[in-house]
C-alpha cells in the first residue's frame, strides 16, 4: 500500500514538474517575435544565391547545423517597472529593425530576438540574461535600458564569458569604465558638460538641481558639478515614484537660484512641473534628456516649461538614413520615432551585420565584429541592406561601416559610440532643436 | 515656505493617506488578514474614474475648480473598486480555504493581477485626468501657502468621507454590527449577526475608499498603473502606527504619515537653526533631516511610537 502512494505521489511530482517546464517553455515563445513561418521559405531559395556570391567561406560553419533555423539572438528589455515606457519605445524600434533585416535576410537566414523583461530593476535584469545566456545559449545579447541595470547583467552573467553584450538605451557614465560592455546611447558625460556650457552661456552662475537617486541621477550630477563655473546653491538627490515632489520644488524655490537643472525620469519629472505650477514658483528649467517626452508635453499644463533648454543625445535628424527611417516609423505606428527608438533599431541592425560578417555564430565570432561593421573603416553605408551586400560579395567585417540612424556609431576602447547632442527648448508647448552638438 | 504652507501641503497629502488606511485597516480588523491589492484597487479606482470622466465630460459647471462630471467619475471610481474588490472576495478570497498568512499571499498575486490589467488596457506610462491644473489659490499665497482649489478639493471630500464613515459606524446598525464583528466574530455570530453580509459591506466600504483615494491621487499627482502600489508601503506604515484594526487608529496613522512626510524640509530648516553642539553632531543631523530621507524619517517615528505603545496608537481600543 505504501508503495503504491510513494509511487502516485512520485507520478504526480513527474506530472506538476512536466507542466511547470512545459509552462516555462511556453513562456519563452510568448515573448519572443516570431517570424519563422515566412522566413524559411525564402531562406531556402537565398542559400543558392549566398553561396555564388561567395560568402560560403563564413557560412561553412554554421550551414552544419541547420541552414534553415533562424539566427537567435537575446535582449533584456524594460517590458515592466519603471523604465517601461523606454521598453515600449525600445520595441518599436527593434520590431522595425527585424523586419529590415528579415526581408533580407542574413546567409539566407532570419534573424530571430528573444525578448526577456528585467521589470526595470538588477535582479530581474540578472534573471532575464541568465535565462537567455544559460538556457537560451545566446551568443549575442542586447540590454539593458537602465545603466545599473546594464552593468548589474554585464558582472554577473556576461563577464568572463564571450558573449557580446550591447546596451540599447543606457547612459551612465560609469559604463565606460566597462570596454566589454558596449552602448548604443552616448554616455551622459557629454551631456553633463554640454549643460554646464549652456547654463554658463544662458549667463546663470547660480544653478538649483535635484537628481534622481540612482547612478544615473548621481553620476550625471557629479559630472555637471565638475564642469560647472558658477555656483551650486542646492543639490539634492529624491527618490523614484514618489507621490508628491512639493517638498523638492519648495526648498529649490526657497534656495534662490533662477536656473534649475532636473536630471530624472519623465514621470518625476511631470509631476514636479504640476506642483511647481500649482506653487506659482518660476524659474528657468534646463534637464537632461531623461525628462523630455511627449508623455511630459501631454501631462504638464501649457505654458509650464516654456523655454525649458533640455540636452538630449539625439539621432543625425537631418541625415536622409534618420529620415527614412522615422517615415517608416511614422507610417508603422502614426507617430515620430524617439531617440531611444532609434539606439534599439542601431542595436539590431549592428547585431545582425556582426553576425553576418562572423565566421561562426558564437561569442567570440562576434566580439570581434561587431565593433568592425561598424567602425571607421570601410564603404560608408545606411541601410542593413547596404551593408549585407558588401558583405555578401566577399567583403570583410573592415570593409563595412555602417551608419545609424542615431548616429555614426563608431565604438570606442571603451565600447562608447559617438554620440551626438541635440539642444531643445520648448516653445509653444513642444519641443524646437535649437542646435547641434558633437559628443 | 512657511510652516503654514507645509501644513497645508501636509493636510492634502494626508488625506489621500488617511483613504488608503482606512479601507486597509477596516479590511484588516473584519476578514482579518493584510490585503496587499489594497494600493493596486487605489489604481483602480482612478483609472474607472479617469475612463468615465472621459466619457461623460465636464456637464456643465463646476465646483471648486472640478467640474461635474468629475464628482460622476469620482463616483463610479468608488464604485469601480468596491465591485472588483467584492468580485475577488466571492471568487478568491472566499472559496480559498487557508488561514490568514495565505490570504496574505494570494493578496499579493491579486495585486499583480489588478496592475497587470490595467497596464495590459492603458499602458504602462502615467497620465492625467483631462482637466485645467489650476494655479494657487491667490488669497493664501502672502501666507506661504500654496495650495490649489483642487487641493481643497480633495481636503473637503476626504473630510466627507470620514465623518461619513464616523456616523455610520457610530450611529448606524451596520456600523454597531461591524464593531461587534471587529471585537469578537464569533461571538457576534452567534448573537444572531449575520457576519458574511457584514463582511461583504465591510469590503464596499475599504475599497471604496480606496478607490476614492486613487481618484484623488491620481488628480493630486498622476495616474500609473504603480501609483497605488508605490503608496502602498506608507499606507502600511500609516495603518501600523496608527494600531492595525482600529479605523480610528488608521486615520491618526496616516494623518501623522502624510504630515510627517510634508513637513520634513520644516524640520531641516528647525535642525538648522537650532544652536546644536558640538558641531560634528549638528552636521549629522542636518544631513539625516533631509528630504531625500523623508519617508525614513516617518518610519523612525512610526518605530519610536510603536516602542511606547506597541500596539498603535489606538492599539487598545475597539473599532
Amino acid at each position: 500500500m505504501s508503495r503504491d502512494t510513494t509511487d502516485l505521489a512520485d507520478r504526480r511530482t513527474l506530472l506538476k514538474l512536466t507542466g511547470g517546464a512545459g509552462l516555462v517553455a511556453l513562456s519563452g515563445c510568448l515573448s519572443t517575435t516570431d517570424d519563422g513561418g515566412d522566413g524559411s521559405d525564402g531562406s531556402d531559395g537565398d542559400d543558392g544565391s549566398d553561396g555564388d556570391d561567395g560568402s560560403d567561406g563564413s557560412d561553412d560553419g554554421s550551414d552544419s547545423d541547420d541552414s534553415t533555423e533562424a539566427y537567435e539572438v537575446g535582449m533584456v528589455d524594460s517590458q515592466t517597472g519603471s523604465l517601461s515606457a523606454f521598453g515600449e519605445r525600445n520595441q518599436r524600434g527593434v520590431n522595425l529593425a527585424l523586419s529590415r533585416v528579415n526581408e533580407v535576410g542574413i546567409n539566407g537566414r532570419d534573424l530571430d530576438i528573444v525578448v526577456e523583461d528585467s521589470e526595470s530593476e538588477n535582479q530581474g535584469g540578472i534573471a532575464a540574461a541568465q535565462k537567455l545566456v544559460n538556457q537560451d545559449g545566446v551568443p549575442f545579447l542586447i540590454g539593458a535600458v537602465g545603466s545599473g541595470v546594464s552593468l548589474a547583467i554585464y558582472e554577473s552573467v556576461v563577464e568572463g564569458s564571450d558573449v557580446v553584450q550591447l546596451s540599447q538605451n543606457s547612459t551612465g557614465l560609469n559604463l565606460t569604465e566597462f570596454p566589454g560592455l558596449l552602448r548604443m546611447s552616448p554616455s551622459g558625460r557629454s551631456q553633463s558638460l554640454a549643460l554646464s556650457n549652456l547654463i554658463s552661456d544662458d549667463g546663470y552662475d547660480e544653478v538649483a538641481i535635484t537628481y534622481v537617486n540612482n547612478d544615473y541621477g548621481q553620476s550625471l550630477t557629479d559630472a555637471f558639478v565638475n564642469a560647472y563655473d558658477g555656483e551650486i546653491v542646492y543639490n539634492t538627490p529624491h527618490d523614484q515614484d514618489q507621490q508628491s515632489y512639493s517638498s523638492v520644488i519648495s526648498e529649490m524655490n526657497s534656495s534662490g537660484a533662477d536656473a534649475w537643472l532636473f536630471i530624472t525620469y519623465q514621470a518625476e519629472f511631470a509631476t514636479m512641473v504640476n506642483e511647481v505650477y500649482s506653487s506659482g514658483y518660476e524659474a528657468q528649467f534646463y534637464g537632461a534628456d531623461s525628462v523630455s517626452g511627449d508623455n511630459v508635453l501631454e501631462n504638464t499644463p501649457e505654458g509650464s516649461i516654456e523655454e525649458m533648454k533640455i540636452v538630449v543625445p539625439s539621432a543625425p535628424v537631418e541625415e536622409e538614413n534618420y529620415q527614412s527611417f522615422a517615415d517608416a516609423f511614422e507610417s508603422e505606428y502614426g507617430q515620430q520615432p524617439t531617440s531611444w527608438a532609434a539606439y534599439a533599431y542601431d542595436c539590431v541592425i549592428n547585431a545582425a551585420l556582426a553576425i553576418q560578417a562572423a565566421d561562426e555564430f558564437t561569442g567570440e565570432a562576434l566580439q570581434d565584429t561587431v565593433r568592425r561593421v561598424s567602425g571607421p573603416e570601410g564603404e560608408t553605408v545606411t541601410s542593413f541592406e547596404a551593408a549585407s551586400e558588401i558583405l555578401a560579395d566577399g567583403g570583410g567585417p573592415d570593409d563595412v561601416d555602417y551608419q545609424g540612424v542615431s548616429g555614426p556609431i563608431d565604438f570606442d576602447e571603451n565600447g562608447d559610440p559617438v554620440g551626438f547632442l541635440q539642444v531643445l527648448e520648448v516653445q509653444d508647448h513642444a519641443y524646437e532643436g535649437i542646435d547641434f552638438i558633437e559628443g | 515656505m512657511t510652516v503654514l504652507g507645509y501644513l497645508a501641503n501636509g493636510l492634502v497629502f494626508s488625506s489621500i493617506i488617511v483613504l488608503g488606511s482606512i479601507g486597509l485597516s477596516l479590511v484588516y480588523s473584519i476578514a482579518d488578514f493584510a490585503n496587499f491589492a489594497h494600493g493596486d484597487t487605489m489604481t483602480i479606482g482612478a483609472y474607472s474614474a479617469l475612463v468615465t470622466f472621459g466619457a461623460v465630460g465636464g456637464l456643465g459647471g463646476a465646483v471648486l475648480g472640478l467640474p461635474y462630471g468629475f464628482f460622476v467619475a469620482l463616483v463610479v471610481g468608488i464604485a469601480a473598486a468596491a465591485v472588483v474588490a467584492v468580485a475577488t472576495e466571492k471568487l478568491i478570497y472566499e472559496p480559498l480555504d487557508v488561514d490568514s498568512i495565505g490570504l496574505l499571499i494570494t493578496s499579493i498575486g491579486i495585486a499583480f493581477i489588478y496592475r497587470a490589467v490595467i497596464q495590459i488596457r492603458f499602458g504602462s506610462d502615467f497620465t492625467r485626468f483631462d482637466l485645467q491644473p489650476l494655479r494657487p489659490i491667490e488669497a493664501l499665497v502672502p501666507y506661504g501657502v500654496r495650495i490649489t482649489l483642487h487641493d481643497v478639493a480633495i481636503f473637503g471630500s476626504a473630510v466627507v468621507l470620514v465623518v461619513g464613515l464616523h456616523v455610520l459606524l457610530q450611529y448606524t446598525d451596520l456600523g454597531r454590527k461591524m464593531r461587534a464583528m471587529a471585537d469578537n466574530p464569533d461571538l457576534a455570530r452567534v448573537s444572531g449577526i449575520r457576519t458574511k453580509r457584514v463582511k461583504l459591506w465591510t469590503w464596499v466600504i475599504g475599497a471604496g475608499l480606496a478607490g476614492a483615494g486613487g481618484v484623488f491621487l491620481g488628480l493630486f499627482n498622476q495616474l500609473a498603473p504603480r501609483m497605488g502600489f508605490n503608496l502602498l508601503l506608507v499606507i502600511f506604515a500609516a495603518v501600523i502606527l496608527g494600531g492595525i484594526g482600529s479605523v480610528y487608529g488608521a486615520m491618526a496613522g496616516g494623518f501623522l504619515i502624510g504630515m510627517i512626510n510634508q513637513l520634513t524640509p520644516f524640520f531641516s530648516n528647525v535642525v538648522e537653526a537650532l544652536p546644536i553642539r558640538p558641531n560634528w553632531l549638528a552636521t549629522v543631523i542636518e544631513n539625516m533631516i533631509t528630504i531625500e530621507y523623508a519617508n525614513a524619517i516617518a518610519f523612525v517615528i512610526m518605530v519610536v511610537v510603536l516602542l511606547v505603545r506597541p500596539n498603535g496608537i489606538a492599539g487598545e481600543a475597539a473599532t
